[in-house]
């Protein structure tokens, strides 16, 4: 049990009285160790991602400066790998917020470890989703018009357009998900502010916001909390609605679906959860905190995403089934062609996002076993911009005249940029995590307080007390 | 006038909060300060109530507007003519209303929020860095002095005043540092630091 000074010089024990728990301050020390002094490895990471990032946005650079033309892309094929990362990244930002908060409403306990996690992997993954769009545009710099306001170009947008419901989308995305975000963590912020000096003082002053932890001031918290969370759900479900819309409201053979929305958004958490689990993996081994993500929330994530991988292949087969069955001829050419063209990859995706997790899954054992939830995951996530390439390439590849049929393949540039949007997002969550707490302290606490072992009959059982 | 009473344990600090009551200090004078959350009545008992919520509701009426205008309003204001598409579409005015309705909710959600917990405070309050670190902090506001406001029908909590008030402020004071000191206090804070 650890100790403070009090007035007098005493050194007095704080934190719970029971010998069972850890003391506030033990807890504190673990949960926020991340916010130790960055170790050679992490500047060697830090700088890894870094170049990668600067080679991206080199390769970005020499597009602006050229033009599109050093894309793959050419007609018929308009959109090729940043719209197909813009679905991706949109996708995994999905299941992020939304997983913290159906968890935070269903009181599930078990959920207080991971919570930060995801909802800073919703924050980051949709910054770099929104990009793309910006990057496909082509005349990258008049993005603003793009932007409603007043202008001596007499122009204003067409609100009919796509592309402005997708930046609608975003901005509220982005700014609710950062919120729910900053919620979460205000409590935190003064834990840390209280250990902190330098410029990480400073900082947390400013964003902890005078936080005290009077019983009010939790009163409102813990109703903000859970309202925020309520809000938020609809906001995630809608994101990736529009995003459907984006394809479902054309008349490209492929797209013109209605199952196109609840598909795209079971195909958002489906990646979305896998991220979170990879994410949590290397939490977990990056700072040492395999006492607090324990083999219970591998267990439990993989049901969640056992689950979400049987709703996918229904939702898939449901897709592939009614195109098969009514056999209209240019949508069945596109499923003849992608099925030609990309065998291997299509196989790979069935693999990745529906056998194998739906076989390993099922097992406890496997569930429960780091390494292979590493493997499941990464699968998953490989397997879902794979579906996200096989969505649009293929589509507008055949339409609907043959004499414009084509192919696309990606150049160095569009990989490039690619390689540089998964850096930018590794970087910002190495720096956040150095930056801020990555596991949600007061939440674990406020259960370790709720926490204790009761004896019942021969043995000793956690109980937990609480309002009900 | 306030003072703080750092604790090491819940127990200690859930006895001062009963002796304090039992003195005649009022609940609502009374608070808790602790660095994770406690099931009510645990220590004080506070008023559940708030109000955020309808400043949330009454921002999402305002983002819903905001959107119509923005979607509707614009496009009647700037009507771009596509082939026989309407100038003001029900889809994309649906779309943009409903995207910034949630905005403002949520918005709207954490400045309510804030504003019912009336932070950033103004001045410097009571504070121990310890209470991060586990210990248990119980706030109490003492009354300037005067009569006492028996606690009843018709009364917010905030206005009753318990038979503690009728001494001088001084008196008062002295006294809950007393109880809180014998209910195993480590220290008082009696000087705002945050």
């Amino acid at each position: 049990m650890s100790e403070i000074s009090d007035q007098t010089g005493r050194t007095i024990p704080t934190g719970p009285t029971s010998s069972t728990t850890k003391s506030a301050t033990q807890l504190n020390d673990e949960l926020l160790s991340s916010l130790r002094t960055p170790t050679w490895k992490w500047y060697g990471l830090a700088l890894f991602l870094g170049a990668v990032v600067a080679w991206g946005l080199a390769a970005f650079s020499y597009q602006m400066y050229t033009d599109m033309s050093v894309t793959g892309l050419d007609r018929p094929v308009m959109w090729g790998v940043y719209i197909v990362n813009f679905v991706f990244w949109i996708g995994l930002s999905h299941s992020g917020t939304m997983v913290s908060a159906i968890l935070r409403l269903c009181q599930a306990n078990w959920r207080r470890p991971i919570l930060r996690a995801a909802e800073t992997m919703t924050v980051f993954t949709v910054a770099v989703g929104g990009l793309f769009p910006l990057i496909h545009l082509g005349r990258n710099w008049v993005f603003f018009y793009l932007i409603p306001y007043p202008n001596q170009r007499g122009l204003w947008p067409n609100f009919r357009s796509a592309l402005l419901w997708d930046a609608t989308a975003i901005f509220t995305y982005i700014i609710g998900s950062s919120l729910f975000l900053y919620l979460g963590m205000l409590p935190d912020l003064a834990v840390a502010r209280d250990r902190a000096s330098g410029w990480r003082l400073k900082l947390y002053t400013v964003l902890a916001m005078g936080w005290r932890g009077t019983a009010r001031e939790w009163v409102v918290f813990q109703k903000a909390s859970t309202l925020m969370a309520a809000l938020i759900i609809p906001v995630a479900v809608s994101v990736h609605s529009i995003v459907a819309w984006d394809f479902a409201v054309t008349v490209i053979p492929g797209w013109h679906s209605t199952i196109f929305p609840p598909y795209f958004v079971i195909g958002a958490i489906h990646s979305g959860v896998a991220a979170v689990i990879t994410l949590m993996i290397i939490i977990r081994k990056a700072f040492h905190l395999e006492e607090y993500l324990t083999p219970l929330h591998f267990d439990n994530m993989g049901k969640l995403q056992l689950v979400i991988a049987l709703l996918w292949s229904y939702a898939y087969f449901v897709e592939v089934q009614t195109t098969w069955y009514a056999h209209e001829p240019i949508e069945w050419e596109v499923y003849g062609f992608m099925a030609h063209k990309y065998t291997f990859i299509l196989l790979l995706m069935l693999v990745g996002n529906a056998i194998l997790p739906i076989i390993c899954l099922c097992f406890k054992r496997l569930r429960r076993s780091i390494p292979v939830m590493l493997v499941i995951t990464l699968l998953i996530n490989v397997g879902m911009f794979i579906e996200r390439f096989l969505i649009i390439v293929p589509s507008l590849s055949h339409k609907n005249m043959p004499f414009v049929w084509g192919t696309y393949r990606p150049t160095w540039v569009e990989i490039s940029v690619t390689a540089g949007a998964f850096a930018g997002f590794a970087l910002m969550y190495t720096l956040f995590a150095k930056t801020f707490p990555m596991v949600a302290t007061t939440d674990v606490r406020e259960y370790e307080t709720q926490k204790r072992l009761v004896p019942v009959g021969r043995t000793r059982l956690p109980s937990l007390a609480g309002k009900e | 006038m306030e003072l703080l009473g750092i604790f090491r344990d819940v127990e200690s600090a859930a006895g001062a909060v009963e002796r304090l009551v039992r003195e005649g200090f009022t609940e609502a004078q009374i608070t808790s300060l602790t660095s994770s959350p406690y099931p009510d009545g645990v220590l004080v008992k506070t008023d559940q109530r708030s109000w955020f919520r309808w400043f949330t509701l009454a921002c999402g009426f305002a983002g819903a507007g905001a959107g119509f205008l923005l979607a509707a309003g614009t496009a009647w204001l700037y009507p771009v003519r596509t082939g026989d598409k309407p100038i003001i579409a029900f889809y994309p005015t649906g779309i943009v209303t409903y995207e910034l309705t949630m905005l403002f909710f949520l918005v709207g959600t954490i400045v309510g929020m804030f504003l019912e917990m009336r932070l950033p405070p103004r001045g410097k309050r009571l504070y121990a860095p310890e209470i991060s670190e586990g210990c248990i902090g119980i706030g109490i506001t003492i009354h300037a002095g005067g009569e006492a406001v028996a606690c009843g029908e018709g009364l917010k909590p905030g206005e009753c005043v318990g038979g503690i008030a009728v001494l001088p402020a001084d008196e008062q004071k002295r006294r809950a540092e007393e109880i809180m000191k014998e209910a195993g206090a480590l220290r008082m804070v009696t000087e705002a630091t945050l």
